[in-house]
């Protein structure tokens, strides 16, 4: 080889080696640097003042997060599609996840999506899930963290606090926002001809999470019967776990949920009320919503609980106990449970959860009266016992029962 | 080895630190392995740990990516290369002091202590980095070594007629070094959507600047030693490096398409995963065209792993760039689909490259043992562990993403996938298998078995044929 083509050689290996190195830093500020002050401005145009970041506890609850590999499966990222946003809420903003060090979006979803996932699950069910996941959702394939607790659900070491309080904050900073935050971080987008950027922003998809229990809202209305084989398939995946498979709340899921989950078979429900729960969930307690279910099957599952009830010979009660009864009920009961029974009495509005409705959901005696003796743990109605005697019990046990709209 | 009629004085390799890290290596493999069989299994079983927090299956997850990437992958590269580095420059590694130091640091300050870390409870959430920030302190400073170590006998040569494999090894050592921070270190400093934009860049460049290239300068240098023919192009070789280290790492956001990261540069990376397709053809195209003749299951075991290896190769860039389309991505992103298309990547593109280079430099070590049938079964038992593991995941894949576009809930998709995870675990059997021949092959039969297999196979030559024109050279320069 001649001297002038090594130089040439020499010299173009050169060019190479400096070419490479450009090639890696143009990759750098391309997809790092450049997105990354895209990122940046975006978070603070369309950030809300002052986000709320993470407590102490809550922080310490992201760190188990990332140590056990919960990303490695539920990813924290709603993308801009409309199937993720049917599941899982709206897509995630920049300046959500303006505290993630490091970020946790993850790149698999064997488990749902936890980007939205604060206030659609309650703090019970949490710790029941991750004590026994399966207890409470068969055939979860999610690892127990069972070393988190002291030997039951209802005993959490600090971690499983930790990690219930870290979850609980997925999604906080936007819902706390409100419609305001949702509107400024609209104009400050200024993107109206940007069809997907405008995806983000439908006011009514932020928690749209079909899971997600809603203390008021509408609810279709059911076909009065279903396919019962259906339902019964249903029953059997979602809801045997917390309330039995007869229906008489004893799946293994009842432990740690507080309250403890209805007992269908102690109830006779309106297909109405029926629909109503499974479309809402029941705000407060651990009955998720399942909006994602059809109608149809709604209402095969409300044909499937509505037979686990066994109907009871109706005594006809003295006239002096039916006025003790509603006298009970109207010094101490209606504030809350409503005048009528329907679970909207004045005081509502103070209560962390609605008051059952009695319109829609018939105790038997024997429930009635359990609930009254012994309060129910975990709402706020109280034991009576101290201040109502027996006969008064009675009395309002039967009375409430009065209530219902679906008798035949 | 040294044949008298060699014009020049074959260049020591230290087979000692060849063997070392060969053997590291598979011993890592066999554990990593095990950690992915267990994960899989608690998929099925998912009480399987009981309560131990070692063994759940997030720390488990964690622990085999990492050594499969850095205890198998990392220890084979560093075998091969003590084979390749004195073979491609004529001339000694740095140092067998630093060598042993490297050794020592990969496996006993990076991969063991990695690992326990991790099953302790010390690691961080970010995906090809899963060790503790305390361990990726000790792989930069491996990276650091294995420079010194590997990359000057290539600059004290001069530059001139450097073969493929010599710019993928360089490329690889260096362009690893300056990417490992990119997913390690800056999004603990750059926190959400901007962290998960460097983050989206260090999970391809793992692939793309450590493992592809030193997997592929384990092809281009296996393949002519082994067909003893120089390789087809040297021009489309030289294409194929430029193109790869221009387009690998403009992939990095296809990871995170449909996401907040701007719109330009997930087109961007979109389109750069679209011609590294075209890429890879080009590599690929002249990798086949160089062992046309050889069938394509040569008989050599070394080249047959490697071959295979180009093919796979082929159909996982194919893939990924059919995958990363947004049509496609929408549906088949975060399902079993991308499990199946990384499996195909490390277990069978980067696995078979590995796994022939093992076998190659093995047969050249002349006090090792070697034991040709083992190997054997080992190529077959992997070769149909891989399919079987790679068409089930794929076919799970279109299944959950069929499921999450329709209105059923959460868990039907969880239902539909146990199935074929049951095939999954099952695929576990032949490739752990595999792996145990493996060992065997380069740990029983009798020592020197390999120079025989190969003289019965391809005959024995020196191996400074890898780089025809090397040899010249470097009778030139002394």
């Amino acid at each position: 080889m001649s001297r002038d083509a090594r130089r040439f050689l020499r010299m173009s290996y050169l060019v190479a080696s400096v070419g490479g190195v450009l090639f890696f830093a143009m990759s750098v500020a391309l997809l790092g640097i450049w997105p990354g002050r895209v990122l940046e401005d975006e978070t603070r145009s369309m950030s809300p003042a002052h986000p709320l970041g993470l407590t102490v506890s809550e922080q310490r609850g992201r760190i188990i997060y990332g140590r056990e590999g919960c990303a490695y499966c539920h990813t924290q990222q709603v993308r801009y599609l409309h199937a993720d946003m049917a599941r899982f809420g709206a897509p995630t903003l920049a300046w959500e996840t303006r505290f993630d060090y490091p970020h946790l979006w993850g790149t698999r979803r064997i488990g749902p999506d936890l980007a939205r996932e604060g206030g659609t699950h309650s703090e019970d069910w949490h710790f029941a899930h991750l004590f026994a996941p399966r207890n409470l959702v068969p055939d979860s394939v999610m690892p127990a963290y069972a070393t988190l607790f002291d030997g039951s659900p209802d005993r959490p070491r600090q971690g499983a606090r930790d990690l219930v309080s870290y979850l609980d904050t997925l999604g906080r900073a936007r819902e706390l926002a409100g419609p305001e935050g949702e509107a400024h971080a609209r104009a400050a987008c200024n993107c109206p001809n940007d069809e997907m950027a405008q995806m983000a922003f439908h006011a009514a998809a932020l928690n749209v999470n079909p899971a997600r229990t809603r203390r008021q809202g509408t609810s279709p209305k059911l076909p009065a019967a279903g396919d019962l084989v259906r339902g019964q398939q249903l029953y059997a995946h979602n809801c045997a776990s917390c309330h039995g498979v007869r229906g008489e709340a004893d799946g293994p899921g009842t432990a740690g949920l507080h309250p403890r989950p209805a007992n269908l078979a102690g109830h006779e429900y309106t297909v109405d009320r029926l629909g109503y729960v499974l479309w809402n969930g029941v705000a407060g307690t651990a009955m998720q919503a399942w909006r994602d279910l059809p109608a149809e099957d709604l209402a095969s599952l409300a044909q499937v609980v509505r037979g686990f009830h066994v109907a009871q010979q109706e005594p006809t009660l003295p006239a002096n106990i039916v006025d003790l009864g509603a006298h009970v009920y109207t010094v101490n009961c209606a504030q809350c449970h409503g005048e009528h029974g329907a679970g909207d009495g004045s005081a509502v509005a103070e209560l962390s959860m609605t008051p059952a409705d009695f319109r829609g959901a018939r105790p038997s005696v024997a429930e009635s009266l359990r609930a009254l003796r012994n309060g129910v743990e975990g709402t706020p109605m109280a034991p009576w016992t101290g201040r109502l005697s027996e006969a008064e019990l009675s009395a309002v046990a039967y009375y409430v029962r009065g209530f219902f709209q679906g008798a035949q | 080895m040294n044949e008298s009629a060699n014009p020049v004085a074959a260049p020591a390799v230290e087979t000692r630190l060849v063997y070392a890290h060969g053997l590291a290596a598979i011993l890592t493999l066999l554990i990593s392995v095990t950690f992915g069989i267990l994960a899989s299994l608690e998929l099925l079983v998912p009480d399987l740990a009981g309560n131990s927090a070692w063994l759940s299956w997030g720390r488990l997850r964690y622990d085999h990516t990492q050594g499969i990437m850095l205890g198998w992958l990392g220890n084979a590269f560093f075998a091969f290369l003590y084979h390749a580095v004195p073979l491609l420059t004529g001339r000694p590694v740095t140092s067998v002091r630093l060598g042993q130091w490297l050794f020592g640091l990969w496996n006993f300050a990076v991969v063991v202590p990695g690992w326990v870390l991790v099953l302790a409870g010390f690691s961080q959430p970010l995906e090809w980095a899963e060790f503790p920030l305390v361990i990726d302190a000790f792989v930069v400073l491996a990276l650091v070594l294995a420079i010194i170590q590997f990359l000057p006998p290539f600059f004290w040569r001069g530059l001139e007629d450097l073969y493929v494999s010599s710019w993928y090894i360089i490329g690889a050592l260096v362009f690893t070094l300056l990417a490992y921070p990119m997913g390690n270190f800056v999004p603990e400093l750059v926190p959400g959507a901007r962290g998960a934009a460097f983050s989206g860049l260090w999970i391809h460049d793992a692939v793309g600047l450590f493992v592809t290239p030193l997997a592929l300068a384990i092809i281009y240098f296996v393949i002519p030693a082994a067909t003893r023919r120089p390789i087809f192009s040297h021009f489309l070789s030289m294409l194929g490096f430029w193109l790869l280290f221009f387009l690998y790492p403009l992939n990095g956001t296809h990871h995170y398409v449909f996401s907040v990261i701007p719109m330009n540069a997930q087109i961007g990376a979109i389109t750069a995963s679209a011609l590294l397709g075209v890429d890879v053809i080009i590599v690929v195209a002249n990798l086949l065209l160089s062992l046309r003749g050889s069938g394509v299951f040569p008989r050599d075991v070394a080249l047959r792993f490697v071959s295979m290896s180009t093919i796979f190769y082929l159909v996982v860039s194919i893939q990924g760039s059919v995958q990363a389309q947004m049509a496609v991505n929408q549906a088949i992103h975060f399902s079993d689909w991308v499990i199946g298309h990384s499996h195909l990547a490390m277990l069978g593109f980067a696995t078979f490259a590995a796994g022939g280079g093992l076998a190659h430099v093995w047969q050249r070590i002349p006090w090792a043992r070697y034991n040709a049938t083992a190997l054997e079964w080992s190529y077959w038992l992997l070769f149909a562990g891989v399919i079987l593991m790679v068409t089930d995941l794929t076919i799970v894949g279109l299944v959950e993403a069929r499921l999450w576009q329709s209105a059923a809930p959460w868990l039907e998709s969880v239902r539909a996938a146990r199935p074929y995870w049951l095939v999954r675990t099952g695929s576990a059997i032949p490739i752990a298998a595999g792996f145990i021949a493996l060992l065997a092959g380069l740990t029983t039969g009798p020592r020197g078995a390999g120079l025989q297999s190969v003289e019965e196979t391809i005959g024995l030559k020196p191996v400074l044929e890898i780089a025809p024109r090397l040899a010249a050279t470097v009778s030139e320069a002394s």
